[in-house]
């Protein structure tokens, strides 16, 4: 007997990928996720480009994950430039960064994860059914839009973020604003947990390598070392150990592998990886959503970012509290230093995971080169092992329930498949 | 969008939709930059919304009067213009093929519907784009239809305020 699945374009997931399992007695003989999006060639456009350009072109790369985009490409230029930043525009970047990781989460979790566990086909019918959730959900969602905009000037493709600081700065009284409003908003947030400590998660665990950025003093979302779950560490310099890029025929994003075939990166690997380090209201919400560090079932790394909803809100009231505490002062962007050859990594945790950007800067602030290494590419050898490891535990079930099942494990990497392409060429066999 | 403050429950609030880096997709916002070159009432507020998917129930939060301008597949030739009605829109969110963005204006539309958060006065002004490929710039036919949306809509908003 053979059993076919073949969905093409998953639907809720950013982007165009599909799935390809075949099963003949018994035996899984196709077992595939594509990316089936057209190269993008950012890279190619950044070259012969000014530093300044460089972080509002690759925000275009993604309109969610924009200021993600624009962070690491900022913490490049400044790298390889030799720029310092004030203790302010650290502060002010971590508050925009984590308006980005609660409008992302939301809209993954609320929007295209719940509407599987509530049985009804997309977010319309979850309105209708369960109004009270979607409200909570648009609140939470415009909430984080709000402070995004407050502190890059809009809510995507943020303006305000410059090399070397801002140049927009958010009032004391928006400030204080937001804070009360982050402060009303715990009651959505703990409604939140509520609500997702609730599902039942489907059961499959494969352990394997969980890798994120990892720092000493905080939870880390921008800068750090590359952690491996394995044990290795590295600085970010030398990220191409770690991430290995490799093309494969069926997909037009280069897949990654480190110390195993496959690594994963997102909110479950973070957890995995920096659990201690977050605020203590995450941590009891982890333990409400039955997260028990490892965690090793996939389909959790919607759960994950749910603990990381807790986390950023808590954390965003208290580097408010912080920027009032001094009061804003409008910064000069600090100095940059041009020099022949320079080249600079920049890292971060955007929604996803790890988000790489290296840039090669010539005497005259032109880029030369430059390299970006996208979470859902390093993810996708990762699912694919987690589809091979899940075909034979639900043989038995109906086509229509494995479809579902697959649908699911692609869904909770929340990828985003656009900002995966970006490959030279691909060239098939035969 | 920078406000974080409640709308003023008078205030008449007109949305430009669209991606101005896709042609002609762009009419909504340069209908909304060529209002707000006007002289507008006070209680009259134009934002540039872009594609606002999921997040267009939240705009129209403590609004009754809503206008949005947008790009609309219609099968007219380039530049055609026309207004819709509350009814009428209700047949653009059952016709998904008309939304040009993802998740488009219809399936904003039909969330604000299920969330009983339609405005009670809803006006579409659609406008048949020729061009929906990469790059800045509308259509010579767009660009001259634009003038008479704005000069209707300018017209609506007086009938309203």
């Amino acid at each position: 007997m053979t059993k076919r699945i073949d969905v093409h374009h998953i639907t809720r997931v950013e982007g165009h990928g599909n799935i390809v399992v075949s099963v003949s007695d018994g035996v899984m003989q196709e077992c595939r996720f594509e990316v089936v999006e057209t190269p993008r060639f950012f890279e190619a456009m950044l070259r012969g480009r000014s530093y300044l350009e460089a972080s509002h072109i690759t925000s275009r790369i993604c309109g969610i994950c924009s200021t993600g985009h624009s962070m690491a490409s900022l913490r490049a230029t400044e790298s390889a430039l030799g720029v310092e930043l004030s203790e302010q525009t650290k502060l002010l970047r971590k508050l925009v960064f984590h308006g980005e990781i609660l409008d992302s989460h939301v809209l993954h979790a609320y929007m295209l994860v719940a509407p599987d566990f509530l049985g009804v086909g997309s977010v319309i019918p979850l309105a209708a059914t369960h109004k009270d959730v979607v409200l909570r959900a648009l609140r939470m969602k415009k909430l984080a839009g709000d402070l995004c905009a407050a502190i890059a000037g809009r809510h995507t493709h943020p303006i305000a973020l410059t090399v070397g600081g801002f140049t927009h700065f958010p009032t004391d009284s928006e400030l204080r604003d937001l804070r009360q409003r982050l402060v009303d908003s715990r009651a959505d947030v703990d409604a939140t947990v509520d609500l997702f400590s609730g599902l039942p998660w489907p059961a499959f665990e494969r352990e394997t390598e969980y890798i994120s950025l990892s720092k000493p003093d905080e939870y880390a979302f921008i800068d750090g070392d590359i952690l491996s779950s394995d044990g290795p560490r590295l600085p970010a310099e030398r990220y191409k150990e770690a991430t290995n890029e490799y093309l494969v025929p069926h997909s037009s994003a280069k897949l990654t592998r480190n110390l195993r075939d496959a690594y994963m990166v997102g909110a479950l690997a973070r957890y995995n990886n920096n659990h201690a380090q977050l605020h203590p209201r995450a941590i009891a919400a982890a333990s409400r959503l039955g997260l028990k560090p490892p965690v090793t079932n996939p389909y959790l790394n919607t759960a994950a970012q749910v603990v990381e909803i807790v986390h950023c809100v808590e954390d965003a009231i208290s580097i408010i509290d912080q920027l009032l505490l001094k009061g804003i002062r409008a910064e000069t962007p600090a100095p940059v230093h041009l020099h022949s050859g320079a080249h600079g990594v920049g890292v971060c945790e955007v929604p996803r995971g790890l988000l790489i950007h290296s840039y090669w800067i010539d005497e005259n602030g032109k880029l030369t080169g430059a390299d970006c290494i996208i979470p859902t590419n390093q993810n996708v050898a990762n699912l694919e092992a987690d589809m091979r490891g899940l075909v034979p535990q639900i043989l038995h079930k109906p086509v229509e329930a494995m479809q579902l099942d697959l649908e699911m494990l692609v869904r909770a990497y929340d990828p985003c498949i656009s900002c995966s392409v970006h490959v030279q060429q691909v060239e098939k066999k035969g | 969008m920078t406000s974080t403050q409640l709308a003023d429950p008078q205030e008449i609030l007109v949305l430009g939709i669209g991606n101005p880096l896709m042609g002609d997709d762009g009419a909504g916002i340069r209908a909304a930059q060529l209002l707000n070159s006007q002289h507008l009432p006070s209680n009259v507020n134009v934002e540039e919304a872009g594609l606002p998917g999921w997040g267009l129930p939240s705009l129209f939060e403590n609004h009754t009067n809503v206008i949005l301008i947008d790009a609309i597949e219609m099968s007219e030739s380039p530049g055609t213009w026309r207004i819709f009605r509350p009814e009428d829109v209700r047949f653009i969110m059952e016709n998904d093929t008309l939304s040009l963005h993802q998740p488009g204006l219809a399936a904003g539309l039909s969330l604000a519907e299920a969330l009983e958060m339609l405005p009670e006065n809803l006006t579409l002004y659609g406008i048949q784009p020729a061009n929906l490929t990469p790059g800045n710039g509308l259509s010579p036919e767009v660009e001259d239809s634009l003038q008479q949306v704005v000069a209707s809509v300018l017209k609506d908003i007086e009938k309203k305020a």
